[in-house]
């Protein structure tokens, strides 16, 4: 069954680089442009891994991280976080928020599948 | 003004962004240029800083037909025909986030504290003039055969 990736980003472009990394895999990426549609999404989908944009206008990652830990049916959504900012303080935020892993951007396709497929079962689309 | 401040290598850190945010996200070599004219025709994304002991912008001038053949590269078509003003100010925007999050990265890194806004983003042949006082930095690259730009204003207080 094909694996369903949430991607939350105001930033189409990131959409797109998120959806092509997952193209050879079995995987469907559905998109959302800021929390509040990512929860509405994630409701609707129950996707099996989400990948958060934090600086998002309407509703920011942390917000709709927090609201998705609230929610019982979507608190075991494993989550992972991008970030444009790869200080120290800024790292040590993050893993306070409870998410599996983060990323950094700018980052390479390789890096991201492999933080996913530690945490869901990827498996390339049958040639 | 701390040797953190004065000694922070803000050419040398951009030579090594800008090639890095295009070759890892974008999967699109870029060569460093000698500088030159860019097309009238651009898009300009600015992202400002601000800190106690540093105060500046990032700005990333890019041609319009540049920004366009990357989305075109992205969307996997190749073509630029089904690319969208809106798609060409997002991307431009998300290139001058990445830009201007790994200067601050490195600025923090070098206990040079401070925060970005977030991106703005322009069209048409705007130059920026640099107030008195600031650092002004201009760097010259090339991708798929297009010349841009990032330039890096900074004060350091």
């Amino acid at each position: 069954m094909s694996i369903k990736i949430l991607s939350v980003d105001d930033s189409k472009t990131i959409r797109m680089i998120v959806k092509r990394t997952f193209a050879p895999f079995d995987a469907t990426v559905l998109e959302a442009c800021n929390g509040e549609e990512g929860l509405a999404t994630a409701a609707a989908e129950k996707p099996d891994l989400i990948v958060l944009d934090i600086t998002m206008p309407v509703m920011d990652g942390v917000t709709m991280l927090t609201k998705l830990k609230e929610d019982a049916a979507l608190k075991g959504i494993p989550v992972i976080m991008l970030t444009a900012e790869s200080g120290r303080e800024n790292v040590a935020f993050i893993a306070k928020l409870g998410v599996r892993d983060y990323l950094v951007k700018p980052f390479k396709d390789e890096q991201l599948i492999e933080k996913v497929i530690r945490v869901i079962p990827l498996q390339k689309k049958a040639a | 003004m701390n040797t953190s401040t004065l000694n922070f290598p803000t050419g040398e850190h951009i030579m090594f962004i800008v090639p890095n945010v295009f070759e890892t996200m974008l999967m699109l070599p870029v060569t460093s240029v000698d500088p030159s004219r860019l097309p009238d025709e651009r898009v300009s994304g600015s992202l400002g800083m601000v800190g106690e002991h540093v105060d500046g912008t990032v700005y990333l001038h890019v041609p319009e037909a540049l920004a366009r053949a990357i989305v075109g590269v992205l969307q996997q078509s190749g073509s630029v025909q089904n690319v969208s003003d809106r798609d060409v100010h997002d991307v431009v925007g998300e290139l001058t986030n990445m830009i201007g999050g790994s200067l601050k990265s490195l600025l923090n890194d070098a206990d040079i504290t401070c925060g970005i806004s977030t991106p703005s983003v322009i069209r048409g042949a705007f130059t920026v003039k640099p107030p008195p006082g600031v650092r002004a930095d201009k760097f010259y690259f090339e991708c798929l055969g297009h010349r841009f730009a990032v330039e890096v204003h900074l004060q350091f207080n």
